[in-house]
C-alpha cells in the first residue's frame, strides 16, 4: 500500500532521497516527463503543451527529523550522540523514542536521565533537547564513529499500522499522506496541463516549493497537506484546528498566507457539490507550501486541501483513512471542475 | 486631499479582503490609465503609457483586521489576528466585518488581561449558531477603530489612517503624473499588514525602472518615542532604512534635492522594526530602484491613527516632483 510505503519511507528534511524514489517508481510510465530540480524536487509534467489554465499540484516529500551534531568521546558518554531537531519537534515527544539514523537504518534510541534520579525541579519541566542523546549501542566513540557521522539525519522508527475504526498510525503522515494524494493525481487525465511538484525541505522553512513555483510558473496551485488536529481532551472548538473523520480542511489563513477567498470558496462549493465532507481549519498557527508558492511572479492563485493528523510532527501520528479517501475525491472534483470551466482566473 | 483620505478611511479593507477599495480606487483614476486590472494577491494596478522611464508608485490599501475561525453553538465567534493587532488592543472594542456586522470584542471570564486571542470571542447579539451562522461565516475579516475625526487644527484621528493617506496620495500622484504625460503605473497593493506579502508580485510583472513608496512611519514626540527623531507635522520623512531596505543613495539625494527646491523640510525614517512593501519591491527580479516617502503618524500598524495634512500635502508635493525629476 502507497501511504504505508511512503509513511515507513526514511526523508527528513534535506534527505528526501528515498521518498523521491518511491514516488518515482510509481509514476514511472504515468506522466510525460519527470525531473529532479538543483533543490531535490520531484516534478511531474502532463501535457504542457494543452491549453488552459497551468495547474500545479503540491505536496512535500521531507518530514520533520533530527541531525546527529556530535559524536561524544569524553568519558562515560562516549559513543552517544548528540543531535538537533530538522523542523519544529517538541522535545516533550522525543525521550525513549527509537529511531533510525541515515538510509541504512542505525537503530539508536533516544535516552535521557531515569525519573528515579532527577531531581525535584528537574521532574517539573520537560527535559530540554540539549540534554537529550541518541544512543546506538556502541561500545565507545571510534565504534560510534564508524557507523555514524556528524551531519548524519535521523527519523522516528515507526511502523505504518491500520487500527480501530479506518484510522491509520504511523510517523510522517505530514506530508506523505499529501505525497500520496498527489501521485493518484497525476494518474488522473485533464484536459489542461498539469503539474506534481513534490518538494522538499518544506519543514525548515518551505524552501523547495518557492524553488518548484518559480520554474513552473503556474496560474493555479493547490498544496496537498497533512495538518494539525487537536479535537481531544478538553479542546474547545477554537483550539481544535481540525476534527478526525470530519473530512479534508481549507484554510481561509495560517501563518504564511491569508487565503484566496474566491478559490477557497470555489473549493469548498465544489466538495458540497460533490457530496464530499469538508471542515475549515481553525487556527493561524502553521503553515504549508502554498505560503511560498502564492508568493513567486506574479503571484498565484489557489489554496490547499488537508488531512486532519492528530499528534503531527511526533513519532507516532494519527489519521483517518476516510479523510484520506474524501480529500483524493474533493481533490478530483475540484481538477475535474476546473476543467469544466467552474473556477475562472 | 481630506475629502478622499476621508472617503478611503470609510472602507473596511483587512488583509485579504481589499477587493472593494481596490474598486473605488481603480474607478479613481480610470479616465487617466490605459490600463486597470487586479492581480493575483489582490494589488490593484493602473498604467498610463508616455514618456521616459517606468516610474511605479505604491500604497498599500489594507488595513489591521481580525478574521473568525470559529462559531459556538451559542453563537459567539472566535477571531484570528490579520497583520499586527496584539489581544489587547482588539479587546473591549466593537468590530465590524467587510459584511458589515458589527460585535464587541469580550474577554473570556476570569482571565484579567487578554495576551492571547483565544481568550477573546465576539458577541455580535446573535441568540444561537444559527442566527450567528446567518451574519457571519469563518474567514469572515473584520476591523476596529472608530471613523475619522477633524481635530480642527489641520489633524485628523481615526481609523485605517495608515495607509489611507498614503493612496489618496498616490491616486493623486497618478492623476498629477499621468496628465504631464509620464509613463507612470500606480500600485494600490494588498496584505501589506501580515508582512509585505503582495507588493513583490505587482513590481515583478511592472517591472518599473524606479518604484516609490508611500506609507505611514511612526513620529517619536511621544512619551517614551523611539529615537528616531520623526515628528509629527514637521514634513515628509525619507526612508533611510527599515528591517527590509536600505535606501539607494541616488534616490535619497534626488529626494533632498527636490525638497530643498520646493522649500519643504524633509526628516529621515530610521525604522529598525518596519517591514515595508519598498524592501518587498527593491528585492524583485534583478533588483528594482526602490524608495520610500512616508508621511510620520502617531500609532504605526495600530488600528487607528493621527496624521498632520500639512505632512500630508508636502509628501504629495515632494513626490510628484521628485519622480518628474528623475525623468530627466
Amino acid at each position: 500500500m502507497l501511504l504505508k510505503t511512503l509513511s515507513e519511507a526514511f526523508g527528513p528534511t534535506g534527505f528526501e532521497d528515498e521518498v523521491r524514489n518511491v514516488i518515482r517508481g510509481e509514476l514511472e510510465g504515468r506522466v510525460d516527463e519527470m525531473k529532479t530540480d538543483v533543490l531535490g524536487n520531484l516534478i511531474a509534467v502532463k501535457g504542457a503543451a494543452k491549453p488552459g489554465p497551468k495547474v500545479m499540484l503540491d505536496a512535500h516529500m521531507d518530514e520533520v527529523g533530527l541531525m546527529v551534531v556530535q559524536i561524544c568521546d569524553g568519558g562515560a558518554d562516549a559513543g552517544l550522540l548528540k543531535f538537533r531537531s530538522l523542523g519544529g519537534i517538541d522535545p516533550r515527544v522525543l525521550v525513549s523514542k527509537p529511531v533510525f539514523i541515515g538510509p541504512d537504518r542505525i537503530p539508536g534510541v533516544i535516552g535521557a536521565k531515569p525519573v528515579h534520579l532527577q531531581a525535584p525541579e528537574e521532574r517539573q519541566k520537560p527535559i530540554p533537547m540539549e540534554k537529550l542523546y541518541i544512543d546506538i549501542g556502541a561500545k565507545d566513540a571510534a565504534d560510534a564513529k564508524s557507523v555514524v557521522k556528524p551531519g548524519d539525519a535521523a527519523v522516528f522508527a515507526t511502523r505504518y499500522a491500520e487500527f480501530g475504526e479506518r484510522a491509520a498510525k504511523g510517523k510522517s503522515f505530514d506530508d506523505r499522506v499529501g505525497c500520496a494524494l498527489l501521485v493518484e493525481a497525476m494518474r488522473s487525465e485533464v484536459p489542461y496541463p498539469l503539474y506534481g511538484a513534490f518538494t522538499v525541505q518544506e519543514e525548515i522553512g518551505l524552501r523547495g516549493a518557492r524553488a518548484a513555483a518559480y520554474q513552473i510558473q503556474p496560474d493555479i496551485a493547490i498544496a496537498l497537506e497533512g495538518t494539525v488536529c487537536f479535537d481531544v481532551v478538553g479542546a474547545p472548538s477554537h483550539g481544535q484546528s481540525t476534527v478526525l473523520g470530519k473530512g479534508p480542511a481549507l484554510t481561509v489563513q495560517d501563518a504564511q498566507t491569508i487565503a484566496d477567498r474566491r478559490f477557497a470558496e470555489f473549493m469548498w462549493e465544489t466538495a458540497k457539490r460533490h457530496g464530499i465532507p469538508v471542515q475549515w481549519r481553525r487556527v493561524k498557527g502553521g503553515s504549508n507550501d502554498f505560503g511560498a508558492i502564492h508568493r513567486v511572479g506574479k503571484g498565484v492563485v489557489g489554496g490547499s486541501i488537508s488531512v486532519p493528523v492528530r499528534y503531527i510532527h511526533a513519532p507516532t501520528q494519527v489519521v483517518s483513512l476516510d479523510d484520506v479517501e474524501n480529500a483524493q475525491r474533493l481533490l478530483q472534483a475540484v481538477l475535474k471542475e476546473i476543467a469544466e470551466g467552474s473556477f475562472t482566473l | 486631499m481630506k475629502e478622499w483620505i476621508v472617503r478611503l478611511a470609510g472602507e473596511i479593507a483587512p488583509s485579504g479582503s481589499e477587493g472593494r477599495i481596490a474598486s473605488v480606487l481603480l474607478d479613481a483614476v480610470q479616465d487617466l490609465a490605459d490600463e486597470t486590472r487586479m492581480d493575483a494577491l489582490g494589488n490593484a494596478i493602473a498604467t498610463k503609457r508616455g514618456d521616459g522611464p517606468h516610474v511605479m508608485i505604491a500604497a498599500h490599501m489594507d488595513e489591521p483586521g481580525v478574521m473568525v475561525i470559529d462559531i459556538d453553538d451559542n453563537g459567539y465567534l472566535r477571531v484570528i489576528p490579520t497583520g499586527g493587532l496584539t489581544a489587547s488592543e482588539t479587546a473591549f472594542r466593537q468590530v465590524t466585518f467587510t459584511n458589515g456586522t458589527i460585535g464587541l470584542v469580550c474577554l473570556e471570564d476570569g482571565e484579567k488581561r487578554p495576551e492571547q486571542f483565544d481568550q477573546l470571542f465576539i458577541d455580535i447579539g446573535a441568540k444561537h449558531r444559527e442566527e450567528a451562522e446567518s451574519r457571519a461565516f469563518i474567514g469572515l475579516s473584520g476591523v476596529i477603530g472608530g471613523s475619522v475625526a477633524e481635530l480642527g487644527n489641520g489633524r485628523l484621528l481615526g481609523r485605517a489612517l495608515d495607509n489611507r493617506v498614503g493612496c489618496a496620495v498616490a491616486l493623486q500622484a497618478f492623476r498629477d503624473l499621468a496628465q504631464r504625460g509620464l509613463h507612470v503605473s500606480v500600485v494600490f497593493t494588498a496584505q501589506n499588514a501580515p508582512g509585505a506579502r503582495a507588493a513583490q508580485a505587482a513590481a515583478f510583472a511592472l517591472e518599473p525602472e524606479l518604484a516609490i513608496v508611500v506609507d505611514a512611519t511612526p513620529a517619536s514626540d511621544v512619551p517614551g518615542g523611539k529615537r528616531t527623531a520623526l515628528q509629527l507635522g514637521a514634513g515628509p520623512a525619507f526612508k533611510v532604512m527599515d528591517a527590509g531596505t536600505v535606501a539607494p543613495l541616488a534616490v535619497k539625494q534626488l529626494v533632498e534635492d527636490m525638497a530643498h527646491a520646493l522649500g519643504i523640510t524633509l526628516q529621515y525614517e530610521v525604522w529598525p522594526s518596519g517591514r515595508s512593501d519598498t524592501g518587498a519591491i527593491q528585492l524583485t527580479r534583478a533588483g528594482i530602484l526602490a524608495a520610500g516617502i512616508s508621511y510620520p503618524v502617531h500609532t504605526a500598524g495600530a488600528a487607528e491613527a493621527m496624521v498632520d495634512l500639512a505632512d500630508v500635502d508636502a509628501t504629495l508635493r515632494l513626490l510628484v516632483a521628485s519622480v518628474e525629476a528623475y525623468r530627466k
